[in-house]
């Protein structure tokens, strides 16, 4: 069997999301390539969590919402995730909580009553159920549960194999998956992007929580003596962006990340940042608005307040990555940009990005590392016009006075009210903003998949759906997905301005339909919309596309 | 007159204010850290904006101009990126006091290793005079034109209660004595704060009140209750160090021997501790 899916659910603090990632690993070391999506709500106990893990021999960039396997820990879930079996698919309850179940009943309630966390444990209930219809032998969910369930490990292995056992006894239905021939490793968006940054040089991360930008600043803080990338997480988002832009004078490579609430705080510093010519990256991590929205949910309803940071003129640099592997790359090449540049950035993406896992194929030596233009010679001058509009820096301690400042100011960055001078440091930036848009044509601004065919714009983590759907549904079709949004790649956009193009994307509006109207005269035939908090599901997609392609 | 720690720019503060005694008071307190070892070079400025602020352009020395209330978090982020620097915040009563009190209290909370001289002039006075978090009951200013129905909040109580380790008054009336509280809130290891009674010749005149009820203490309170009793003091006003103790710092406890900007580790040293990461993760 090559791709195989399997749904575990169950209540928050049941352990549900560490039984999805425990599979995705699992999937892993038999060589498969996976894709885990959480679908967790915003509450700490109760209510309905399940992560979907869908993995195959080869590329997958997608979860399945058809499961080949679905182990229920209460009778919610069970309720809820009948629709999502397929048709020769395996059903497990919890028979301690639902009553008279279509499927295997196995007492996950009964067998989990002794120990100490007997709410926490249920959740390996789904790892030693699917151990045993994959044809795994006990040792070696020993080894699994080991590995997975460390803590309180005793209680774990003992849970584990009473699970297996009445697997055993109850169910008839075995799956044999191929073995794949990969060993990667399984990153969240999050990390990917985290790593990604911290190859090309990152000093800091500087973040106060949200959903779902927080498991970044939970992943510095983990690893900080590691990869001695400094954690803050200060009062709120805009001391967190004001410490950075600080942080960048001292010279520190920084990166702050939030969710749009957030974000909108920082909106007063990302302007200083472009003021003071700071090289701070924004992460800006979407859930479903406006306002508080849906915490814990995708929705790419924020491309227009990304695109739109900061009040007055300046250059400012937004992409956004089309897979968790183009995270890694893409966060090293933006800490990179801001810091050629000397301008705040955009990282763009999204909760279905940010907290899905999957596995990759990454190679940091590839990363550039990021090294701003210094100042060599006397007379320094912190925003001395250039030719390229980018003054050379120089950071403290100096015997050179170095001036910074959110003020109009002169090259030595003393206060201006001069009109001749806040002409020139206008067009100072006017200039950078051009140099960047002129060195972007040599930098890989779009992502094209497939050839022929209709053509099919998309962006961000949309792009990971729009191709598992080209893929399940058998469809020809070209994708095209800016990587960089501002300045918007106009120049690679020609071919398609006559063009009948689709356009797939997560928000109400068409967002990314009216941008790609405004930049390039692309108008699309078709817009694909979808506005749940879900993401795509890519057999529904495909059905989707199959109809606008018709 | 020569100045080499004046910047050339124009003074634009009104005759008689009250910053220019901070801003003399600063200038001697430069030269005499530099006779106590902290290089004029390690040293990073910033200010919030409104009059106080003008200082920035006003001394020949480093540092980044921030925005209302702000420069508190940006001097944190300066400090915390390379240790190594000596760090000095200007704010006035509306940034400290009003729009940064956030970044103020919690600076305070985590014993931040950075000094914040506070221009307390009891009003905002580049936006032409209206109440400011420290105006007293009764001012009167554009927006408060029958007198502002606000109680004044008390900064000193303020910082004492969020655990600074370092809290201080001065005034300019006194240069030498604020020039020394000043120099002793820059070597104090930790959160310092000196709040300035400044005057404010055009519309908070303060010369006569504290000329009158200013009183110089010798040594701060033993204990942080006794300091807040001198803060409350109205009848006389209390100036010189409130209270001070030793703490741990900030960035000491994230890393305590490790300078994230001179410390840096190399290019190759990081992709093998990312490799590292990759291969171990699950």
């Amino acid at each position: 069997m090559d791709r195989f899916t399997y749904i575990v659910g169950g209540k928050a603090g049941e352990g549900v999301k560490k039984a999805g990632s425990a599979a995705a690993n699992l999937f892993r070391k038999m060589g498969r390539k996976t894709f885990e999506m959480d679908d967790y709500q915003s509450l700490i106990r109760g209510g309905h969590n399940f992560s979907v893990v869908s993995s195959s021999t080869g590329d997958i960039y997608s979860h399945y919402m058809k499961a080949d396997l679905v182990v229920n820990i209460d009778d919610r879930s069970y309720e809820i995730h009948k629709e999502h079996l397929k048709d020769k698919g395996l059903m497990i309850y919890n028979s301690g909580d639902t009553e008279d179940g279509e499927g295997i009943g196995i007492p996950i309630n009964d067998l989990s009553k002794e120990y100490s966390k007997s709410d926490l444990i249920k959740g390996v209930a789904g790892i030693a159920v699917l151990s045993y219809v994959i044809g795994m032998s006990k040792d070696e969910l020993k080894k699994v549960i080991e590995k997975e369930y460390s803590r309180g490990v005793e209680e774990n292995l003992s849970f584990a194999e009473k699970i297996y056992d009445s697997a055993e006894e109850k169910i008839d239905q075995k799956f044999e998956l191929d073995e794949g021939e990969h060993d990667l490793p399984v990153l969240s968006g999050n990390q990917s992007l985290s790593l990604g940054a911290t190859a090309a040089g990152l000093d800091m991360y500087i973040g106060y929580p949200m959903t779902p930008a927080s498991s970044i600043l939970h992943f510095f803080a983990a690893n900080k003596d590691h990869l001695k990338v400094m954690p803050v997480h200060p009062e709120n988002e805009i001391g967190v962006a004001n410490m950075a832009v600080g942080a960048t004078m001292s010279g520190a490579r920084v990166m702050v990340g939030s969710s749009g609430g957030g974000i909108a705080l920082m909106e007063e510093a990302m302007s200083l940042a472009g003021m003071s010519e700071s090289p701070v990256l924004f992460v800006l991590a979407s859930r479903p608005g406006p306002s508080t929205g849906v915490p814990t949910y995708t929705e790419q309803a924020d491309l227009k307040f990304a695109l739109n940071q900061g009040h007055g003129d300046f250059p400012m640099i937004v992409a956004s990555p089309g897979s968790i592997k183009e995270a890694f790359y893409l966060a090293g090449e933006m800490l990179n940009m801001v810091w050629k540049y000397q301008t705040p950035g955009i990282l763009l993406t999204e909760k279905h990005l940010s907290e899905s896992s999957m596995t990759v194929d990454l190679n940091p030596s590839k990363v550039e590392w990021a090294s701003p233009k210094e100042f060599e010679g006397e007379g320094y001058k912190r925003y001395e016009v250039t030719e390229d509009g980018v003054s050379p820096l120089k950071f403290p301690p100096s015997e050179d006075v170095i001036k910074w400042n959110s003020y109009e100011s002169d090259e030595k960055g003393i206060t201006t009210e001069d009109p001749e001078v806040i002409t020139e440091m206008h067009d100072k930036r006017r200039t950078k903003a051009e140099t960047i848009m002129y060195d972007l044509k040599e930098v890989n601004t779009v992502n094209e998949f497939g050839e022929d065919g209709p053509v099919i714009f998309t962006y961000g983590s949309t792009t990971m759906s729009v191709r598992e759907a080209l893929k399940v549904g058998d469809i020809e079709a070209k994708v095209v997905q800016p990587v960089y949004l501002r300045p918007f790649p106009i120049w690679d956009m020609e071919e398609y301005m006559d063009e009948d193009v689709i356009v797939v994307e997560q928000s109400s509006t068409g967002q990314f339909a009216t941008l790609l109207r405004e930049k390039c005269r692309i108008v699309p035939k078709t817009v694909i919309r979808k506005y749940d908090g879900r993401p795509f599901e890519p057999k529904e997609l495909a059905e989707k596309l199959k109809e606008a392609i018709r | 007159m020569s100045d080499e720690l004046g910047t050339g720019a124009e003074n634009t503060w009104c005759p008689g204010c009250g910053n220019f005694g901070i801003l003399n008071s600063v200038k001697n307190t430069v030269k005499e850290l530099e006779e106590r070892g902290i290089e004029r070079e390690k040293l990073l400025i910033s200010a919030g904006i409104g009059c106080h602020a003008k200082i920035f352009d006003y001394l020949n020395l480093s540092g980044l101009y921030s925005i209302h209330g702000r420069e508190i978090a940006t001097i944190q982020g300066m400090k915390f990126a390379n240790p190594e620097l000596t760090v000095i915040g200007f704010g006035g009563d509306g940034d400290a006091y009003g729009e940064g009190l956030s970044h103020l209290v919690f600076a305070a909370k985590r014993n931040a290793d950075i000094t914040m001289i506070v221009h307390n002039n009891g009003n905002y006075a580049l936006t032409t005079g209206q109440m400011s978090p420290t105006s007293v009951e009764g001012f009167k200013g554009p927006s408060t034109p029958k007198g502002s129905i606000e109680e004044p909040i008390n900064p000193l109580m303020m910082m004492l209660s969020s655990g600074a380790s370092f809290v201080a008054r001065g005034y300019p009336g006194k240069m030498k004595h604020l020039t020394e509280l000043i120099v002793e809130a820059v070597e104090h290891e930790g959160f310092s704060l000196v709040d300035v009674l400044q005057p404010c010749v055009t519309f908070n005149d303060t010369y006569e009140k504290y000329n009158e009820s200013v009183e110089i203490i010798e040594e701060p309170a033993e204990t942080r209750f006794e300091a807040m009793e001198l803060a409350v003091e109205e009848d006389r006003v209390p100036i010189g160090v409130l209270f001070k103790e030793e703490r741990d710092v900030y960035h000491e406890k994230i890393y305590p021997e490790f300078n994230p900007v001179k410390d840096k580790i190399n290019k190759e040293e990081r992709l093998k501790r990312v490799e590292e990461l990759l291969d171990g993760s699950e």
